[in-house]
């Protein structure tokens, strides 16, 4: 897959979320981008109980439609030093998370995803969705990925001139957190780039509703 | 004849503009009171847009009258419509459709006529044979005695392979791989290109001349399911808009560096060419200092200069 980068777009304060994802809906077709289908990303969180041992462990169980065949977990070790282990499996680990639940217990009430359209531009690939957790408004995300390049380092500045010419001023002028933090911008892309890159969004809505 | 035609266009476009706003008219009252015209007085501005609709109505039924009466009529009081006429007084159920196909298929031919015009003129400035005898032709010397024979399809196999081996060796970023699909044919070779993390490239070659290119992104791949090893798929276009344009342009460019006197040049500039794409994707325009135009990044590189162009920017 191409390079991908994940965004939050802040929903204005007179607007709400549907009328936001309007908004963009209307400034991508009026560059010429053509609707195709839809996407969902999904994320539901697993805690270790008292019965491992130990500090508590979280598991992030993710799907996305893009990879329909992959389930992708990440497991958060708190290290020293910490750090996030990810693991990408079929559809079987979602049965198999099922009968640990005596191990790992699913919060429920933390369960996110993210749900919208799929819009065509030439080689660019855009994604414009609301994010929920159990079923509440929390924002909205746009993805745009450039699918004949898989460096991120080679074509930021691309995917940048794209992105300010539909989304403006919230897209920063420096490539995002995320290729930096984990030195991402000269390796090869892959689908848990994006995953993480999902992950880190959810986290943040996660911590404004203090969860 | 012409005032004619143009003043029966115009009441042609006076009638069908009267048609769509009558369109408009019964949309708008179809639909009844819409979620556009608010909470307050929302009958009032319905009734308002309903109003508005008639008076247009009756402006473009205002102009039809007008453009009709300006049609000269034909003095024998019949517009000729020639032979195609009696088609109209065709009794047959099944034949009466004839009319509008035969118009139909005369504007097509009409239009084959003017673009093969077009193309032939078009054809003839740019000459793309890739024969020598022509150009001492046209230059009018004696064809007979003068015929030099190309013979670039002719080197073996093995100069080839020195001069590619070279070209490999001067390029840190360019690798390439040489198959032979036909190891009984010794004229036939393929070479494999990948260049950096960008694209990946196959170009086939008859003797020292490159005879097709195909270029795709860096993860697609050239090798073929069937298992034949040696064999590589030279047919399946890239998954990406951007390649595909850069095949076109990389068969123009092999079309436009060909020369069979010195074949080992133009294998050489066609694969500085082809080196210069990568950087593809962080190019900006030479014209229009842009990374993007209609979301494509700058795709069409001079041969000579090897500047990066959009392909509607280029010189
Ligand atoms: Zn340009």
């Amino acid at each position: 897959m191409g390079v991908t980068i994940l965004l939050s777009y802040p929903v204005p304060e007179n607007k709400t979320g549907p009328q936001t994802v309007d908004l963009l809906i209307k400034r991508i077709g009026a560059l010429g981008a053509v609707q195709s289908g839809q996407f969902l990303v999904d994320c539901e969180t697993f805690s270790s109980g008292p019965t491992m041992g130990g500090p508590p462990r979280t598991v992030h169980v993710l799907h996305n439609s893009e990879q329909p065949a992959a389930v992708f977990a990440l497991l958060e070790s708190p290290g020293p030093p910490p750090k996030t282990v990810p693991l990408v499996a079929d559809g079987l680990f979602d049965l198999l998370m099922l009968k640990m639940s005596s191990i790992y217990a699913s919060k429920k009430q933390t369960r996110m995803e993210a749900r919208g359209t799929r819009f065509e531009i030439a080689d660019f690939l855009v994604k414009i969705g609301t994010v929920t957790m159990s079923s509440n408004f929390k924002g909205v995300l746009v993805e745009v990925e450039y699918r004949p390049c898989f460096i991120a380092g080679n074509c930021w500045e691309l995917m940048r001139e794209f992105m300010q010419s539909f989304l403006g001023s919230v897209v920063q002028n420096t490539p995002p957190p995320y290729f930096q933090v984990h030195n991402r911008l000269n390796d090869v892309y892959q689908p848990l780039d994006t995953i993480q890159q999902y992950l880190d969004h959810f986290a943040s809505y996660r911590k404004v509703a203090g969860l | 004849m012409n005032v004619e035609l143009d003043a029966l266009n115009e009441a042609l476009k006076a009638v069908s503009s009267l048609r769509s706003c009558v369109g408009n008219f019964f949309l708008s009252l179809s639909q009844g009171v819409r979620s556009e015209h608010g909470e307050d007085h929302r009958e009032t501005k319905y009734i308002l847009e309903l109003q508005d609709l008639v008076a247009e109505i009756s402006s473009n039924m205002r102009k039809v009258e007008q453009t009709c009466s300006s049609i000269p009529l034909p003095p024998d009081g019949q517009i000729n419509l020639g032979n195609t006429a009696h088609l109209a007084h065709e009794t047959t159920q099944d034949r009466q459709a004839l009319y509008s196909e035969l118009v139909g298929s005369y504007k097509w031919t009409d239009k084959l006529h003017e673009i093969s015009n077009i193309t032939f003129g078009f054809l003839a400035q740019n000459v793309m044979k890739r024969s020598y005898n022509s150009y001492l032709n046209s230059s009018g010397m004696n064809a007979k005695r003068r015929r030099l024979t190309p013979s670039c399809h002719n080197v073996p196999i093995s100069s080839v392979e020195t001069v590619i081996t070279a070209i490999d060796r001067q390029y840190q970023d360019m690798n390439m791989n040489v198959y032979r699909p036909h190891p009984s044919n010794c004229h036939n070779l393929q070479i494999q290109v990948s260049l950096g993390r960008i694209l990946r490239a196959v170009i086939s070659f008859r003797g020292m001349m490159i005879e097709w290119v195909k270029v795709k992104a860096y993860n697609e791949e050239f090798q073929t399911d069937n298992g034949q090893l040696g064999q590589l798929d030279l047919w399946t276009n890239s998954r990406h808009h951007v390649f595909r344009k850069i095949t076109e342009n990389a068969n123009a460019a092999m079309l436009h560096f060909y020369s069979p006197t010195l074949p080992d040049l133009a294998v050489r500039s066609f694969m500085t060419w082809l080196h210069s794409f990568r950087s593809l994707f962080t190019d900006t325009c030479r014209r229009c200092g842009n990374h993007l135009l209609c979301a494509m990044p700058p795709t069409w590189r001079d041969f000579r200069t090897l500047e990066a162009f959009h392909e509607d920017c280029k010189p």
